[in-house]
């Protein structure tokens, strides 16, 4: 790439100083040249001037042969296709090129700044590391495990209860996302990363919750908070020493929740609270409580 | 669409139906719930003329909840026949006239204000037959939850809340009948479980009008049993 720059700039050095020996020629004799043999001093002037074109052609040669010609043409995407149209009106494309550059540009920078604040924050789940020296992505084997072995883990799962089912798709390449329907209550989709959750989204058995949709909330107050509650517990449960028995053990924390409505809160004895059942579930001992009254 | 649960509440001695609708409204706003506009139920029953065959009674319902469906039910004295079709359906019954008439002085409605309260939906129905006031009749449905039997403590904690009486720990006597549903169902093993009712089904809005339907009836039988309407009276029961 450097030796593109300088070659590029020995051209433009070339130009400038060819542009300069005309421009002497067309103003001709002056009067600087002063009274006496003016006409030598203009020939010695012009001479030094040839001279410095022809230092600067030899260079752009020197230059030129010292670059490797490209092993194939460059591919350019779909951007080869702005050739087949000259007009400049007819694209409109400039102005949208320079703004997705600025998009990209901005995208580098906050990706930058939200990688040095996520590298401070000690919950961190994942083991990716971005190191500057390789420039590549270091993925632990906890995130990086085999979809077969995902899917034993969760086929032992659906074995070991009758209320819940589970529906296994790989809309993203290899990691799975896993539609639990608990009881006639509520629907949840489990994002996985190999065999660590990463996500989870919470609706009513009412509500439509596929694939393609992974990110609207409910409609429902109540779901909305129980979706709170897994995100809290997912961080709890994760284990990347023994990531199966985190998944276990968190699907069959999820799975108390096929009692939501019909247990009363473990603290005040009561089912409402501010309109809402009891929406947390004891990790250890699945108990349900109000989010108000788990920590009194 | 979640589960509904229809209560009847008694205006206390020596208060107006309006002013117990208004003191049960505050107690809500008190809450925290917010009024969400109003909602109306209505219901007209068509009588068989004689002449054409067999006795049958058609109750023609509309909810505002559902604005574009009209809910039918055939009686026959033995067995409900529900239907639920779209608005067309007033017009032909009107086609109908020869061989069923409107009573017009039965048609009955519940009409008021409808309040949030978190995902429960509160509706404060007066209930008037022929612009007669014939007493309150409280709608509660809480949406998230599809199952009766899943949510019915949680409604009765939220009716003995706001309306400081006590409510029976069984569930209304409409859903433990047995589930029409079951008939239909794929597994054959419930087809002949009797322990399987409405409140263990998923519920529909059908059953919001057939429990209408069966408070309504409760509050004819009233009016009937009282020797005709006192105008504007408030019921005592
Ligand atoms: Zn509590």
């Amino acid at each position: 790439m450097d030796s593109l720059n300088n070659a590029l700039s020995a051209i433009k050095n070339l130009r400038s100083s060819v542009g300069h020996v005309f421009e002497v020629l067309a103003n001709g004799v002056q009067a600087h040249h002063g009274d006496d043999g003016r006409d030598s001093k203009f020939l010695v002037q012009f001479q030094e001037l040839f001279n410095n074109v022809n230092l600067n052609l030899r260079e752009v040669e020197s230059v030129i042969n010292g670059l490797t010609p490209p092993p194939a043409p460059f591919n350019l995407g779909h951007t080869a296709a702005l050739a087949q149209e000259t007009t400049d009106e007819r694209q409109a494309l400039y102005s949208q090129l320079v703004n997705s550059y600025k998009w990209v540009d901005k995208i580098h920078e906050y990706s930058f700044l939200a990688n040095n604040i996520l590298n401070c924050n000690s919950l961190r789940r994942s083991y990716i590391s971005y190191s500057n020296k390789r420039g590549r992505l270091q993925i632990s084997s906890c995130n990086n495990t085999s979809p077969q072995h995902v899917d034993k883990v969760l086929n032992e799962l659906s074995l070991n209860s009758l209320q819940t089912n589970y529906k296994i798709w790989r809309p993203f390449g290899s990691n799975a996302v896993v539609i639990v329907n608990i009881g006639r209550i509520l629907k949840a989709a489990i994002v996985f990363k190999g065999v660590m959750i990463e996500w989870v989204t919470v609706k009513g058995f009412d509500e439509s919750l596929d694939v393609d949709d992974l990110w609207t909330e409910s409609r429902y107050e109540v779901f909305r908070k129980v979706q709170e509650q897994t995100h809290s517990a997912m961080l709890h449960f994760f284990s990347p020493t023994l990531p199966d028995l985190a998944v276990k053990s968190y699907m069959t924390w999820i799975h108390s929740y096929n009692k939501l409505f019909t247990e009363p809160c473990r603290r005040c004895g009561k089912y409402l609270y501010n309109a809402l059942p009891p929406t947390w579930r004891d990790l250890r001992t699945l108990e349900p409580f109000h989010e108000e009254c788990k920590n009194c | 669409m979640g589960v509904t649960v229809l209560q009847p509440y008694s205006v206390p001695e020596g208060q107006t139906g309006p002013q117990t609708i208004e003191f049960l409204a505050k107690r809500l706003l008190a809450l925290g719930a917010v009024q969400a506009s109003t909602f109306i139920v209505d219901c007209e029953t068509f009588i068989p003329n004689p002449q054409h065959g067999t006795p049958k009674t058609v109750h023609v319902l509309h909810n505002s909840e559902y604005p574009a469906s009209t809910f039918a039910v055939l009686d026959t004295g033995t067995k409900q026949v529900p239907l639920v079709a779209d608005a067309l359906f007033d017009l032909l019954m009107l086609k109908m006239a020869p061989a069923h008439t409107s009573k017009k002085q039965t048609k009955i409605e519940s009409k008021g204000a409808r309040f949030e309260y978190g995902d429960f939906l509160i509706k404060l129905g007066s209930v008037t037959m022929a612009e007669n006031f014939k007493g309150i009749l409280l709608e509660v449905e809480y949406r998230p939850c599809v199952i009766p039997s899943n949510c019915w403590e949680l409604i009765r904690e939220l009716l003995q809340g706001f309306l400081g009486v006590s409510i029976p720990a069984t569930i209304p006597p409409y859903f433990n009948t047995p589930s029409i549903m079951s008939m239909n169902h794929p597994k054959s093993s419930e087809i002949f479980n009797p322990n399987h009712t409405k409140q263990n089904d998923v519920y529909q809005p059908m059953d919001t009008i057939n429990q209408y339907l069966e408070h309504f009836g409760n509050f004819r039988k009233q009016t009937m049993l009282s020797g005709g309407t006192g105008i504007g009276a408030p019921l005592r029961s």
